[in-house]
């Protein structure tokens, strides 16, 4: 469990590492938590390494008006303890769940987005929330939306000569309420299937929006707006029940999205069936969770 | 955390030139950059308490400290260290003076092959530094990092729940991390600390010159001897050969001299076969002291097999009874390495019967005998047996006289 050889280089600007993978046979590494294990059972073999770590602007997380910018080198658990990310409370959710604290330490946001594995986390979050993507090149730096970005397992738009600079998360409205839960066999491992959520509260006439995005259960991460199904369950229990009432209202049509959304073939943990009870059950009980966040008063709506 | 510096590209068959401090030792490494943290800490460094397992991140065995967050040594390039600060296991506690997780981890059981004990150790140490208020319940979850096939992880938990409750104020830091030389085992790693005066040019480790000093690692020795010997020769005798550094090279089995380096600085390897165990040391001593009745000695070594030793080493003679020579050689002896894991008892009486060799030789040195030319070294069955005979000896002595004699 040896990487091959590799020829390896530690720019430090931007257009520095953008030039150097515009030349050969490049990939980027960042924590290399994804990457490693690659290579190490050789199922890559890139001839160059381009370390960005040492790219002081990828190193920022900043908060810029209605979103959060995580650079392309910003550790998972920097993130997770950061107070100015809380301001994405679906990222400091979800981030727990990302491998263990030993990989977030090194682990970076930026990565597992571009690294695109299906059955993780980050990725439906950056869809769940539309978030907004930064790639640079050679050619220049264009942005792409979260709806385009995931093309089919570990395949994004990032074409082979860009680099994900940053991520921008959008901060949440005051009027939103967020979920995030998923079932694996062991805590840290992959998830067989799990979901993020977002919901807004009813507004001036309108009734509350949801969307919830799939993930475990596809070759990319699944949204489904789920705004009628919520409304539907609001409406045989009505607009303060308790989170049981509620669950147990959303099952049926939690039910129905599971259905359509699950399209993965199934493995020896889990079959296509049992993903879609598992993505079932967790729709409703997230999806009842993160109405109660977004109606429920300021003070008592942080998550966890 | 600070960044690291850029670095022009490296071919894939060249050596990247790494500086890290290890459990507070600053070292320089020069390795491919394929070469993982945990690699280097154990082939290059002679850190072998951070075990492998899986090596691509599932099972944690590998689990250290980088800039005070546990990571997985095999998740990462050594190369993409450069500055960063690494804790092992090794830094953790000392064999005289463990950290409250390695007390807690023997008092419950929390161990019983120990492969995975070091990985459990950095993991739950990370998280008591991070998380000092976890609660027994979260455990399991905040400790799933690291697999463990043996307890069934009751023992685990036990241990990391009653350290946490101790030190909810905050638990104590590693307890052994200073400068000290740390010895690979390969070629490829040298570790002489920076600070080394080398020409310009030339890497720690290259075959002319020498280092300015052997630095002693601080804290406890591995073993530390003291061994009086009655010589038949006379002092003069004795101060003859204290001035003849080749010749009392010779008197130490297995050992040779190869260079003088001036200075007082000799080159020299020794060669100590103790069973299945072949050791095969190549290293420098610096001279200190040099008078007809006193020696004074810094030495370091590397075992070609994974293993480094230093040693600060005294001998002093003194006028004895009928017109012979006492000699009283003392030593702090410092094991890193594949070595230090003999444990402290056997690596004691070996080392032991080799002073009592030492001075056997050195007293037929002073009657002008030349020492064997082709020394053999010290033989598995000859020292194993020898100690074993000490230790009867001794504890006969002590059976008879109720005093203890031996440190």
């Amino acid at each position: 469990m040896k990487a091959a050889p590799f020829a390896y280089t530690r720019p430090g600007t931007v257009e520095e590492v953008v030039a150097d993978l515009a030349r050969e046979d490049a990939k980027v590494i960042a924590g290399g938590q994804s990457l490693v294990p690659v290579l190490a059972m050789r199922l890559g073999r890139p001839a160059l390494l381009v370390d960005v770590n040492a790219v002081p602007e990828l190193d920022a997380l900043t908060r810029d008006g209605d979103v959060v910018r995580v650079g392309a080198t910003v550790r998972q658990r920097r993130t997770e303890r950061s107070e100015l990310a809380a301001a994405v409370p679906l990222l400091r959710m979800a981030l727990p769940w990302v491998g263990h604290r030993e990989i977030r330490s090194r682990g970076t946001v930026c990565g597992s987005i571009a690294h695109a594995d299906p059955s993780a986390e980050l990725p439906a979050v950056a869809r769940c929330l539309g978030a907004t993507m930064v790639l640079t090149s050679t050619h220049g730096t264009r942005e792409v939306p979260a709806a385009d970005f995931f093309s089919g397992a570990m395949t994004t738009a990032v074409a082979a000569d860009e680099l994900l600079t940053q991520v921008a998360f959008p901060v949440a409205r005051r009027d939103e309420g967020f979920g995030f839960g998923e079932f694996a066999r062991r805590h840290g491992d992959f998830a067989l299937a799990g979901v993020a959520v977002r919901v807004r509260a009813p507004g001036h006439g309108d009734g509350p929006e949801a969307r919830v995005t799939c993930f475990g259960v596809s070759d990319v991460p699944v949204t489904a707006d789920v705004s009628a199904e919520l409304r539907a369950g609001l409406e045989a229990v009505g607009p303060a029940p308790s989170r049981g009432e509620l669950v147990s209202a959303l099952a049926g049509h939690a039910g129905d999205v599971a259905r359509a959304v699950v399209d993965t073939g199934g493995d020896s943990h889990a079959s296509p069936e049992y993903r879609r009870r598992l993505l079932s059950g967790l729709i409703a009980r997230e999806v009842a969770a993160a109405y109660l966040r977004a109606t429920r008063p300021e003070t008592e709506r942080s998550p966890r | 955390m600070t960044l690291p510096q850029p670095t022009a590209r490296t071919g894939a068959d060249q050596d990247v030139e790494v500086s890290l401090t290890v459990n507070g030792s600053p070292v320089t490494v020069s390795l491919p950059a394929r070469v993982t943290l945990s690699d280097a800490l154990r082939d290059h460094l002679g850190l072998t308490g951070t075990h492998v397992g899986c090596e691509h991140g599932i099972c944690g065995m590998c689990t250290v400290l980088v800039d005070g967050d546990a990571a997985r040594a095999c998740l990462l390039f050594a190369v993409q260290l450069d500055g960063a600060e690494i804790t092992t296991v090794e830094g953790l506690g000392r064999p005289d003076e463990l950290h409250p997780l390695q007390e807690a981890f023997g008092r419950h059981h929390g161990l019983q092959c120990g492969f995975c004990t070091p990985g459990f150790l950095m993991s739950s140490y990370d998280l008591l530094t991070h998380e000092p208020d976890v609660e027994r319940e979260d455990l399991p979850s905040k400790l799933s990092g690291v697999l463990c096939r043996c307890t069934g992880y009751r023992g685990i938990v036990d241990a990391v729940d009653e350290v946490a409750h101790a030190h909810r104020d905050g638990l104590p830091g590693p307890g052994n991390c200073h400068r000290r030389t740390l010895v690979g085992r390969t070629a490829a790693g040298t570790t002489v600390p920076p600070a080394v005066d080398q020409p310009a040019g030339e890497g720690p480790g290259a075959d002319e010159g020498h280092p300015e000093e052997i630095a002693l690692p601080e804290g406890e020795p591995t073993i530390r001897i003291d061994v009086t010997s009655a010589l038949d020769a006379a002092p003069e005798d004795v101060a003859r050969v204290f001035h003849d550094v080749r010749l009392l090279a010779r008197c130490l089995p297995g050992a040779e001299l190869t260079d003088d380096l001036g200075d007082d600085w000799y080159r020299g390897r020794a060669r100590v076969a103790l069973g299945p165990v072949k050791l095969a040391f190549n290293g420098m001593a610096h001279i200190l002291e040099q008078s007809d009745e006193r020696i004074r000695m810094n030495g370091q070594g590397r075992d070609s097999g994974g293993g480094g030793a230093q040693a600060g080493i005294t001998m002093v003679a003194a006028p004895g009874d009928d017109g012979g020579t006492t000699l009283r050689a003392t030593a702090d002896v410092f094991l890193t390495g594949r070595i230090a894991g003999f444990g402290r008892s056997l690596a004691g009486d070996v080392s032991r019967r080799m002073f009592a060799d030492f001075a056997r030789a050195l007293d037929r040195a002073a009657a002008g005998e030349e020492p064997a030319v082709d020394a053999r070294p010290p033989s598995a069955v000859a020292l194993l047996w020898s100690s074993l005979v000490d230790r009867v000896r001794a504890r006969r002595r002590r059976a008879t006289s109720g005093r203890r004699r031996r440190p």
